[in-house]
């Protein structure tokens, strides 16, 4: 596919080693009943800066949950190699794991919720009820530190989930397409709480989203993936200046432009791809033929 | 899973009819109800004869005479000996043996079948084989209320380990939780619920089985009683001992629904969930 060669870039990687790399990597899922594979990623390689806020955005069955899984050490590719911070990921408390589902753990309070992943570590507990304040606060729910996670509105559990994440201090933050279960309104509010929490705290952040105007006003580097197989289709920087929620960036004509490409790519992608549900549904329907 | 959700208001809307049940005292309905009862009983006894069923009155006098003269509370003692051994005993085995089943996949398959066959077959057909090993006495009787309970409460904790959420697993995986830890942290606090259901279904086949044991081995406690009276058409202080018998379900019912509130303290603890 001959992408438009605007906006173009490459990772701005200067002589500071990249807290992730990743490598040539592939994977593929079997089908129990068939004996074909479905090629997820495909060669994929990648470098993430430090502190960067990187988003992956692509049309559905890109590969960028099974991606985010793999740097968590979750899953591991077939072939190729991801180094964070230099080792093979392992699944820990130096990262932070954000999920679409909340998945708080019902039976117990917020406060024991965002200790869990202390516990695991065995730290002791004048130190746990010290981290988990301070990280409540953070998300501005001290008050409701004793309540289950049933009493509390969509907003408020995810932002115990970033609170969960952030307690033990991970370097690394994965999220997985956080607001998408949150209604419109929140999750603007949401968006504005998650870049106030990285710039008082900063970490890698990769952030899985089907918004691409999440993308654009959150990310530092926007990765796009292409599907079937899951490929690196691009890699856009985003030049807003931050704080970025000191002025309306959404206005600006850089927001604009960005989010058209990006969104006119993901037409393109999923209009061309005979998986899709909307496969020929875009008018465009001579050019995909042509590249096939 | 469908375990009684208690008495919090549901926000949904249900056609009704008559009046709304906030808006009445249940108390009041609940004695008329008792009150019918009563009415209804005494119908029927004057109408098959005070031979068969005996009027509300008479079953009052019994009561007064057998209680007051130690029978009953000596018979109840004796089951309730054998009830809560046996059910306690039940509890004791069937749930780490449910937790291992759950935990332990290829152990959990192996066994399933045979705790299934095993939970078919009618647990009345052992009595015989019970009596020929452990006799008439106390031991056989608690036999008897184990394999009663046993059943329901190993499958339901089973069935918890394996209903964990796939979801919170992963969680916890991701935070670095060892598979102990999973366990520990996510599959037995969701198996809990679970737990407690089989613990209220095991709790009434134990007291059914209670007094067939106590028919069919030595006649002695409640069952005995029943078996005395009934035999010699001694009606009103039969019906005592029937009543007698569901007092003791409802209490032991009740306490283990105190004792469910109290451990899913989250259930009930929401307004909107």
């Amino acid at each position: 596919m001959s992408s438009p060669s605007t906006i173009k870039s490459l990772p701005a990687s200067g002589a500071e080693e990249p807290a992730i790399t990743i490598r040539n990597i592939t994977k593929m899922f079997k089908r129990h009943k068939s004996h074909e594979g479905i090629l997820a990623l495909h060669d994929v390689s990648l470098d993430i800066g430090k502190n960067k806020f990187v988003s992956l955005v692509g049309p559905s069955g890109c590969g960028k949950t099974t991606l985010l899984r793999m740097l968590n050490g979750l899953i591991r590719p077939d072939e190729g190699e991801i180094l964070v911070n230099g080792q093979p990921p392992a699944p820990g408390p130096h990262m932070g794991f954000v999920f679409q589902s909340f998945r708080l753990l019902p039976w117990r309070t917020v406060h024991e919720n965002v200790a869990y992943p202390l516990q695991l570590n065995g730290m002791d507990k004048a130190e746990i009820h010290e981290r988990v304040m301070r990280y409540l606060d953070m998300v501005g729910l001290r008050k409701f530190a004793e309540s289950y996670p049933t009493e509390l509105s969509g907003g408020m559990k995810q932002r115990v989930a970033l609170a969960r994440a952030l307690v033990a201090e991970p370097d690394i933050l994965l999220m997985d397409e956080p607001f998408a279960a949150l209604d419109a309104q929140t999750r603007e509010f949401m968006q504005f709480e998650l870049m106030k929490i990285w710039h008082q705290r900063k970490a890698v952040v990769v952030f899985v989203t089907h918004s691409v105007d999440e993308a654009v006003l959150l990310s530092d580097e926007i990765v796009m993936l292409r599907p079937r197989p899951g490929q690196v289709s691009e890699i856009l920087t985003v030049d807003l200046p931050h704080p970025r929620w000191d002025y309306d960036a959404r206005a600006r004509p850089e927001f604009v432009e960005l989010r058209r490409h990006l969104w006119e790519s993901i037409k393109e992608m999923v209009a061309a791809d005979p998986q899709s549900e909307f496969f020929n549904r875009e008018g465009k329907t001579e050019r995909s033929a042509a590249e096939d | 899973m469908s375990i009684s959700g208690g008495a919090h208001p549901l926000p949904q809307r249900r056609p009704h009819w008559g009046p709304r049940l906030s808006h009445v005292n249940i108390n009041v309905w609940r004695l008329l109800a008792f009150l019918i009862f009563l009415v209804v009983w005494w119908a029927t006894a004057k109408l098959v004869g005070q031979n068969f069923v005996p009027t509300p009155w008479q079953t009052w006098q019994a009561a007064v005479q057998t209680i007051g003269d130690g029978t009953v509370p000596k018979a109840a003692w004796a089951s309730i000996q054998v009830y809560i051994s046996g059910f306690v005993l039940a509890a004791l085995f069937a749930i780490p043996f449910g937790l291992l089943m759950g935990g332990f996949r290829v152990f959990g398959s192996t066994m399933e079948i045979y705790v299934d066959a095993l939970a078919a077959t009618p647990r009345v057909s052992f009595i015989p084989l019970i009596i020929v090993f452990l006799g008439l006495g106390y031991e056989a009787k608690i036999v008897v209320v184990f394999l009663g309970a046993v059943m329901p409460i190993l499958i339901n904790t089973y069935a918890g380990v394996l209903n964990s959420d796939g979801e919170l697993i992963e969680m916890a995986r991701s935070a670095g939780a060892s598979e102990s830890q999973i366990f520990r942290t996510i599959m037995l606090p969701g198996a809990l619920p679970y737990i407690i259901a089989g613990l209220r279904v095991g709790a009434s086949l134990a007291l059914i089985n209670t007094v067939v044991a106590e028919l069919y081995t030595a006649v002695q406690g409640l069952g005995g009683l029943l078996s005395i009276y009934g035999n010699t058409f001694r009606m009103a202080p039969y019906f005592v001992v029937v009543f007698c018998l569901s007092i003791m379900g409802v209490t032991v019912m009740q306490s283990l629904k105190v004792v469910e509130r109290r451990m899913a303290r989250w259930r009930y603890n929401s307004d909107r969930s």
